[in-house]
C-alpha cells in the first residue's frame, strides 16, 4: 500500500469522513479478516471481529498517531486485541468451543482453496514451516521469544536465529509483492 | 550499539509493543527508546514492515456483505451520536426554560407578597383612620345633642371683626368643639392659628385652613377653665402664639 493512500485515509479518518472506512475496508479487510481468523479460527467469529474492529477504528479514529505507528500496525493491534477478547468471551461458554473446532476444520479447507488466495498461499508455502511457526508465535500468538522457546520446546538461541531467517525469507517474498502493489496502484 | 539498547532489544518488549500487548507503563518506556535511539527506531520500523507483510500473507477473502454491514453500523453510530446531541440540546433547552420560568414565578410571587403586605398595611391604616373619625363623629354627635352642652358664640375683636365661631362645651362628657363659620380675608403670607390654654400651658391646635368648610367641628382639648384663642400668624404657623395678634378668645 502506498503511503500516499495511507495519508489520504488518515486525513479522511480525522475529518470523520465515512469514505475512510470504505477505503480502509477495500485495502485492509482481507488481511484483517485473515488476522482475525488466525486468532479465533472460525469464519463467523472472524467476521464479527472484523466488524467490531471497524466500528472501534471509526470510534477511535482521532486517537491514531502516525508518529507512533504505521496505519497497518494500528489496525492490526485493534483487530488482534478484539479477536483475543472475542476468543476469551467465547471460550467461557464450553458449548461453543466444540462448534469452533468443527467449523475450524471445515472452513480452513474452503478458504485456502479459493483461487484468489492461491498466490498468497504459495508465498506462505515458500517459508519453511519451522520459520513460520516462530513467526506465527511472534506475530499472532503474541508470545515473547522466551515464551515461544518454552511453548515450542525449542532453545531460545534457535528461536532467535529462526526468527531472523524467517524474517529474511519474508522480506524476499514481500519485496516482490511490494513492487507488484506499487505497479497496481500506479495503474489504477 | 550500547549494552543498554542490546538488552532492551533482547527483552521482546518492542515486539509486545508492536502487537499492542504492552501495559501503559511499558508502552511509554518503549516509546522513549524509539524516540531516543535510532537503532531501536529502525528495528521497530522493520518489525512493522514485517508484520504487515506477514499478515498480508494470511489474507483471506472477507465474506460478501461484510462491508455493507460495517458501513451500516457506522452510519447507525453516527446517527445515534447526532441523535444523542439532539436530545441533549432539547434537554438543556427545556432545563433553561424551566429555570427561566421558575425564576419568573419566584419573582412574581415575591412581588405579590410585597404588594399583599402593602395592601394589608393600608387597610389597617384606613381602619384606624376610620375608627378615629368615627369616634370623632360620635363625640360630635354627643356634644351637639347633649342637653348639658353649653353653646358659646365667639366674635372676633377689632383686628378681625368678621370672625364668627361657635364653641360647644360639655362639662359632663368633658368634650369641647369649635365651629368656625366665617373668617376675614387675610394677606397671602398670614394665616389663622388655633390655640388652647389648658392648665396654664399653651397647646397648638393647628392652622385653620378650610375656611370654605363651614361645617367642620374642631375638637378642643377639654379642661376646666381652659381658654381657646385664635391668632393671626405668619403663613405656615407658629410654635407659640403671638399675643398681640389674638383676634378671638373662648372661655369654657
Amino acid at each position: 500500500m502506498s503511503t500516499l493512500l495511507e495519508k489520504h485515509i488518515v486525513e479522511l479518518l480525522q475529518e470523520r469522513d465515512e469514505k475512510a472506512i470504505s477505503l480502509l475496508y477495500d485495502n485492509y479487510a482481507n488481511t484483517l479478516y485473515g488476522v482475525a481468523y488466525k486468532v479465533v479460527k472460525d469464519e463467523d467469529l472472524a467476521q464479527d471481529v472484523v466488524q467490531e474492529s471497524f466500528v472501534k477504528i471509526w470510534k477511535k479514529s482521532d486517537s491514531y498517531d502516525a508518529s507512533k505507528a504505521k496505519l497497518f500496525t494500528w489496525l492490526f493491534r485493534i483487530t488482534r486485541n478484539t479477536a483475543i477478547d472475542k476468543l476469551r468471551s467465547v471460550n467461557t461458554k464450553s458449548d461453543k468451543e466444540i462448534q469452533i473446532d468443527v467449523s475450524d476444520v471445515y472452513n480452513l479447507g474452503v478458504n485456502t482453496t479459493r483461487p484468489e488466495f492461491m498466490d498468497v498461499k504459495e508465498h506462505l508455502d515458500k517459508i519453511e514451516p519451522k520459520y513460520k511457526i516462530v513467526l506465527d508465535a511472534l506475530f499472532f500468538e503474541g508470545m515473547t521469544q522466551q515464551e515461544a522457546s518454552e511453548e515450542l520446546d525449542i532453545p531460545l538461541g534457535t528461536i532467535k536465529s529462526r526468527l531472523k531467517i524467517g524474517l529474511r525469507e519474508l522480506r524476499k517474498i514481500y519485496g516482490t509483492s511490494m513492487v507488484l502493489t506499487m505497479i497496481v496502484s500506479l495503474i489504477s | 550499539m550500547t549494552e543498554k539498547i542490546k538488552i532492551f532489544l533482547d527483552s521482546d518488549l518492542l515486539e509486545k509493543y508492536l502487537l499492542g500487548a504492552t501495559s501503559t507503563e511499558e508502552s511509554l518506556q518503549v516509546e522513549r527508546y524509539i524516540a531516543m535511539h535510532p537503532e531501536v527506531r529502525e528495528t521497530y520500523n522493520e518489525l512493522q514492515e514485517n508484520l504487515e507483510a506477514f499478515a498480508k500473507l494470511h489474507a483471506l477473502k472477507a465474506p460478501e456483505g461484510l462491508k455493507n454491514n460495517i458501513l451500516y453500523r457506522i452510519r447507525q453510530q453516527k446517527r445515534s451520536t447526532s441523535k444523542f446531541f439532539k436530545y441533549a440540546i432539547a434537554a438543556s433547552f427545556t432545563a433553561l426554560i424551566f429555570a427561566g420560568s421558575s425564576y419568573f414565578f419566584y419573582n412574581q410571587n415575591k412581588n405579590l407578597q410585597e404588594e399583599n403586605t402593602l395592601v394589608t398595611n393600608k387597610i389597617k391604616d384606613l381602619e384606624m383612620d376610620m375608627q378615629v373619625q368615627l369616634e370623632d363623629i360620635r363625640n360630635q354627635y354627643i356634644v351637639l345633642n347633649n342637653p348639658n352642652t353649653k353653646r358659646y358664640s365667639v366674635n372676633g375683636n377689632k383686628k378681625a371683626s368678621e370672625l364668627k365661631a361657635v364653641a360647644y362645651v360639655n362639662p359632663v362628657k368633658k368634650l369641647s368643639y369649635i365651629n368656625v363659620s366665617n373668617l376675614p380675608q387675610l394677606p397671602e403670607d398670614k394665616c389663622f392659628q388655633m390655640w388652647a390654654e389648658v392648665n396654664g400651658e399653651m397647646v397648638n391646635l393647628g392652622i385653620i385652613k378650610d375656611i370654605d368648610n363651614k361645617e367642620k367641628l374642631w375638637a378642643l382639648p377639654y379642661a376646666d377653665n381652659a381658654v381657646g384663642y385664635i391668632t393671626i400668624e405668619q403663613q405656615g404657623g407658629n410654635a407659640t402664639p403671638t399675643v398681640q395678634n389674638i383676634v378671638a378668645n373662648i372661655n369654657y
